[in-house]
Formats: C-alpha cells, sequence, structure tokens
C-alpha cells in the first residue's frame, strides 16, 4: 500500500493549500481532485478582501493578474420594492481606513474559480505535493477508530499519517469516519447563474464594484468579473420557503432594473451551478484521530456573509501546521489533533467564528425568513428616507415637513421592528471594543448634570453602577480593544 | 415577463455521462414522502407519488451535484456519493 505523509482530500483552494503548506514542512503530501483539474467542480461568489493582502501576501501579485480578475473598491446594493422598482442604490466603500488598512492600496478582486483554484493547485505543486486528478476518494480507511488513509474509488488503499479532509460541504470524508452525517439546518442551497458580458460596457457601467439585489423575496449577490458576472442566492434549506430555490433566481432575472443592466452590459447566461453552503452558528468539532476537517468539509464559511474561500485557505494552513507539528512529535491521535482547534481559534478564522451565533441569528430572523423579509425591506426604504439625499429630493412637502412625516412614519413602524432589534441586534453590542465604549461615555459625560465635573475614571465608576449593561466594558480588568467574551456580557445582565 | 432567455438545461455542461456511476442512491422504506427532496432540486428528478419519492431514471443527465436532495432527507433515505473522478458536470465559470 502507498504510504504518504499527508493525504489531502479535495483540491479546491482549501486542500491546496493544506498540501502546499504541508509540502513546505518537508512532508511527502499527495492531493486528490475529483474535478479534471482544480476548479472544475466548484463554484462560489469568490470575491477576495483585503484579508487576502494581510494573510497570504506571496500569492496577491500573481493572483490579481490572473485573467478573470475584476478589482473590487466597493459594492452596490439596490433595493427593489414590492412593485420590482428599482427605489434604493447605494454603495458600501471604503473611508480612508479601509483604504489604508493594509499597504496595497486595492479592496479586493473578485476571480473565478477556474483561475483561483488551478493556481492553487500549482502552488502545492510547485512546493513538491503530488496532485492526482479525475480521482474520487470514497472511503477511509480506518483503525481502532483511527483514519490511517484513504480509499479511492476503485478501491485502491492509500495509508497516511495524516489525513486532511477539504472535500466540501457534503465532506465523503467526514461522513464515513462517522464524524457527522447531513449538515441538519444551518445549510444553504446556493443556485447561481452566470452571464458573460461585453467587458468594456462592464468597465463602464458596472466599475469596480460587487453589487447585489435585495427584494421583497429574494437577497441576491452579483459577483463582477472581468468579463462576467454570477448571481447567487443563498437560501436555508428549510420548509418555510414557498418558492422554490430556482424560482427565486427567475425572480430576480425578471426585475426591471435587472433586465436594464443586463441590456447595458450585454450580458448573456452563460452558466448554471448549484451547491451546498454550511453556514452555521458554530463548526462543529473539526478533528479526530488521524484526521481534520479543512473548509467547507468543516462547516468554516463565515457566519456574517458566508464566503468560504479565505476560510479555507487559512483553516487548510492550519490543519497542515497542525499535522506537521504532530507527525514530528510522532502522536496523532485525537488528543494530539485537538492542537488544529485550538490553532485555528487563535487565528483570523476563529476570531469571525466569535460571533457566529449572533451573526446566523440575526440574518436567520431577517432577510432569510421569507415571512419578515418584505416588511424589512420596507424598514430599510423607510431609514433610507431620512438619509440627507432622500430629505433634499424628497419635494412632497416643505423639507422639513417631509422630515418629521417620515420620523413619524419611521416611528409607527418602530414597535414592529423594536422586539428585533432587542432580540438580534442588541447581542452584537458586546463586539463593540471596551475603549470605544469609554470614548462615546466620555462624549456623553459633559451633559450630564451632576456628574459632569468627575474624572472619566470615577464617572466610568458611577455609570457601571448604574447601569448592569455597561457594567462589562466598564471593568478596568476588560480587554480595551476586543470583544468582550461571552461570559462576561452575560453576567453584564443582558 | 422576462426578455432573458433561461433554458437551465442548456446552461449546464457535462462529460462522460454514461461513465457517472450511481452516486445517488435511495431507500424507498425509510422515505416519509415530505416532498422536500423535489422541492429543492433545480430540475426535478424528485417526484413524490403515492407518499414517496422517486428519482428520475436517468438523473445522471440533468443532475447538477448539489446535493440538497441529501441534506434535506431527514429520515435519510437518500444517499449521494459524487460521480466517478473526471466526470460529470463541468464548471467553467463558478
Amino acid at each position: 500500500m502507498e504510504k504518504w505523509d499527508v493525504v489531502v482530500v479535495g483540491g479546491g483552494p482549501g486542500g491546496s493549500y493544506a498540501a502546499k503548506t504541508a509540502a513546505e514542512a518537508g512532508l511527502k503530501t499527495v492531493f486528490f481532485e475529483r474535478g479534471r483539474k482544480s476548479g472544475e467542480k466548484n463554484s462560489s461568489g469568490c470575491g477576495l478582501g483585503q484579508r487576502w493582502w494581510r494573510d497570504f501576501p506571496e500569492l496577491m501579485s500573481e493572483l490579481q493578474e490572473l485573467p478573470s480578475v475584476r478589482k473590487i473598491e466597493m459594492v452596490v446594493i439596490n433595493l427593489i420594492d414590492e412593485h420590482d422598482r428599482l427605489r434604493y442604490r447605494c454603495g458600501t466603500t471604503g473611508s480612508d481606513l479601509c483604504a489604508n488598512r493594509w499597504p496595497h492600496g486595492m479592496d479586493g478582486i473578485s476571480i473565478y474559480r477556474r483561475d483561483l483554484d488551478p493556481f492553487l493547485a500549482g502552488k502545492a505543486v510547485a512546493a513538491g505535493a503530488e496532485l492526482r486528478t479525475s480521482t474520487l476518494i470514497s472511503d477511509v480507511l480506518m483503525e481502532g477508530g483511527k483514519v490511517t488513509g484513504v480509499k479511492t474509488e476503485k478501491g485502491e488503499p492509500i495509508g497516511a499519517e495524516v489525513v486532511i479532509a477539504a472535500d466540501g460541504a457534503m465532506s465523503t470524508m467526514a461522513r464515513k469516519a462517522g464524524m457527522r452525517n447531513r449538515w441538519g439546518g444551518g445549510c444553504t442551497l446556493v443556485p447561481q447563474l452566470d452571464f458573460g458580458c461585453n467587458e468594456q460596457k462592464m468597465d463602464d457601467i458596472i466599475g469596480n464594484a460587487e453589487w447585489c439585489w435585495f427584494g421583497p423575496l429574494y437577497g441576491t449577490y452579483q459577483v463582477n468579473f472581468r468579463d462576467g458576472f454570477h448571481i447567487g442566492a443563498g437560501q436555508w434549506l428549510r420548509d418555510d420557503w414557498d418558492e422554490k430555490p430556482l424560482d427565486m433566481m427567475k425572480k430576480v432575472v425578471s426585475i426591471p432594473g435587472f433586465q436594464a443592466m443586463c441590456r447595458a452590459i450585454e450580458a448573456k447566461p452563460r452558466e448554471y451551478q448549484a451547491h451546498l453552503l454550511p453556514w452555521l452558528k458554530k463548526p462543529p468539532k473539526t478533528y479526530m484521530a488521524g484526521m481534520m476537517l479543512a473548509g467547507d468539509a468543516a462547516g468554516f464559511p463565515c457566519p456574517l456573509e458566508a464566503e468560504g474561500i479565505w476560510h479555507a485557505v487559512v483553516s487548510g494552513r492550519e490543519a497542515a501546521n497542525t499535522a506537521a507539528w504532530a507527525i514530528s512529535r510522532g502522536d496523532t491521535s485525537e488528543k494530539a489533533l485537538a492542537e488544529y482547534e485550538r490553532r485555528w481559534r487563535a487565528s483570523n478564522l476563529g476570531k469571525e467564528h466569535e460571533f457566529g451565533e449572533e451573526f446566523v441569528n440575526l440574518w436567520n430572523s431577517s432577510i432569510f425568513d421569507p415571512k419578515l423579509m418584505a416588511r424589512q425591506i420596507q424598514l430599510l426604504l423607510e431609514f433610507s428616507m431620512l438619509h440627507p439625499f432622500s430629505i433634499v429630493f424628497d419635494w412632497g412637502d416643505a423639507h422639513m415637513d417631509c422630515f418629521n412625516q417620515h420620523l413619524e412614519h419611521l416611528m409607527d413602524l418602530a414597535p414592529e421592528f423594536g422586539e428585533f432589534g432587542k432580540t438580534y441586534i442588541a447581542p452584537l453590542g458586546r463586539g463593540i471594543w471596551p475603549k470605544n465604549v469609554k470614548r462615546i461615555l466620555a462624549t456623553v459625560k459633559p451633559r450630564v448634570p451632576g456628574l459632569r465635573r468627575l474624572s472619566d475614571e470615577n464617572f466610568f465608576k458611577v455609570v457601571a453602577r448604574l447601569s448592569k449593561g455597561l457594567a462589562p466594558f466598564l471593568d478596568p480588568a476588560a480587554k480595551q480593544d476586543a470583544p468582550l467574551p461571552r461570559e462576561a456580557y452575560g453576567a453584564g445582565g443582558r | 415577463m422576462s426578455e432573458i432567455e433561461l433554458d437551465f438545461f442548456e446552461l449546464v455542461k457535462r462529460v462522460d455521462t454514461d461513465k457517472m456511476g450511481d452516486f445517488i442512491s435511495y431507500d424507498r422504506e425509510k422515505c416519509n414522502g415530505c416532498g422536500l427532496c423535489s422541492f429543492v432540486c433545480s430540475f426535478n428528478l424528485w417526484a413524490v407519488k403515492q407518499g414517496k419519492a422517486k428519482l428520475a431514471v436517468r438523473y445522471q443527465e440533468l443532475c447538477v451535484e448539489c446535493a440538497a436532495c441529501w441534506e434535506v432527507c431527514e429520515p435519510g433515505a437518500i444517499d449521494f456519493s459524487y460521480p466517478a473522478g473526471g466526470t460529470g458536470v463541468v464548471i467553467e465559470y463558478g
């Protein structure tokens, strides 16, 4: 039987980066891809943000030269009302802070997987890992509860000191090894429709931006590439939807504003894809004796926006580093590989998952709840009426009257959304850094009669006594530039 | 009415569909007839008749390999592996 130090299952970004890292650590490494080449079986939104330049600087200058790349400098949000009219278009874009956070001066790129995945696989091969394509791994080899290798679809056994399973949302490896079965809730289905476009017109009309479309019954991302884009409409696989996933996509395509855009950039449907995407409050156990899970297989996609490629690559790197560490100690038991979980939790990936429960609850109960969604869009449109530009251009009445009428209307809606805010928005308050809470309070102090002469320090002491909710933020022992731990916040009485 | 023509069948590319093998298996005994498999399938490959789901005979020619039917099957009647390596759906613009 063949014997390797590390067998990686999956030649997507997580698998390839794991293989690259393992090979660079001097481990005899093989990785398997079921497609004829990496990327051939993968679909995703695939926008790479600033954190890529922070975490993988060695890749970026080459990566951003690949053919399908479009620079991304903002996200355009299109809000559609119940009559299919485009009513509000706004953008999330960079402040000085964003532009200067990392020295590359770029916000991000979109790239097709047919460029990204083979590029990363190539890096692994260059580092000395062996890539076997068109090979489906269909089972694990186990001895006494420990994973000792894998089996190809043809029944060929392949031994390994450590297996890294980066085999996607359905993870045959995790299932065959008995780590889990279906996700059983918390998994989404993402149908995706790709369009080919006129590149010059995309440059002129779309620009360096991702787009999104939100309407009463759909939320859709539009990822823009050099000469094409795709839309994707993630949907939780649960039974309170009355629209089939594909119908939601058809609905977006039928929006007049969307069709106008398609006309303008000469967009023609080019490909349809669908994939599962875990969107979890917290990843389940990610290791067992002899095996670690990386990327989607581990349930790592971001609990806020479900981007999973950076998460796959970071977890692949951590898994391979853990494998190198464990193999060098001659111990790949479950206890030893628990080190993997410690490492990814301590990484930027772990930080992102610290608010998993709050983020997922927020989405689950807002735009991913078909009943609430229509109302949420109404509320967002109403909020947008208080935007300075909206007030300037509301010519229904005298400007100050317009402002007051909208304010009044918003307050009419407030009770309906108050409970929502209390249940789903307020828990996110835990994430505000204590030093920022103090800065806000310090600006309030001069307006509080009787307390305005206190030193900041004494003022905070009084506030902490008066407010159980604020006390944990004002505890002198609290770390100043990190979210409060869940326990500390709970102890604050919320 | 949409002016964009969508022929979803034409929009999926596949290679060697005759070599894909059987990658969806179904246990009629376990099926509770809930119909979620049929609901999530992009190409209507599942139909529920007389309280039991039924998979299209030549599903390999239409399946997009998303595995949603497996994920939603509460009683575990549907099992999904992948088609043989190098066969089936080919994604060019993923």
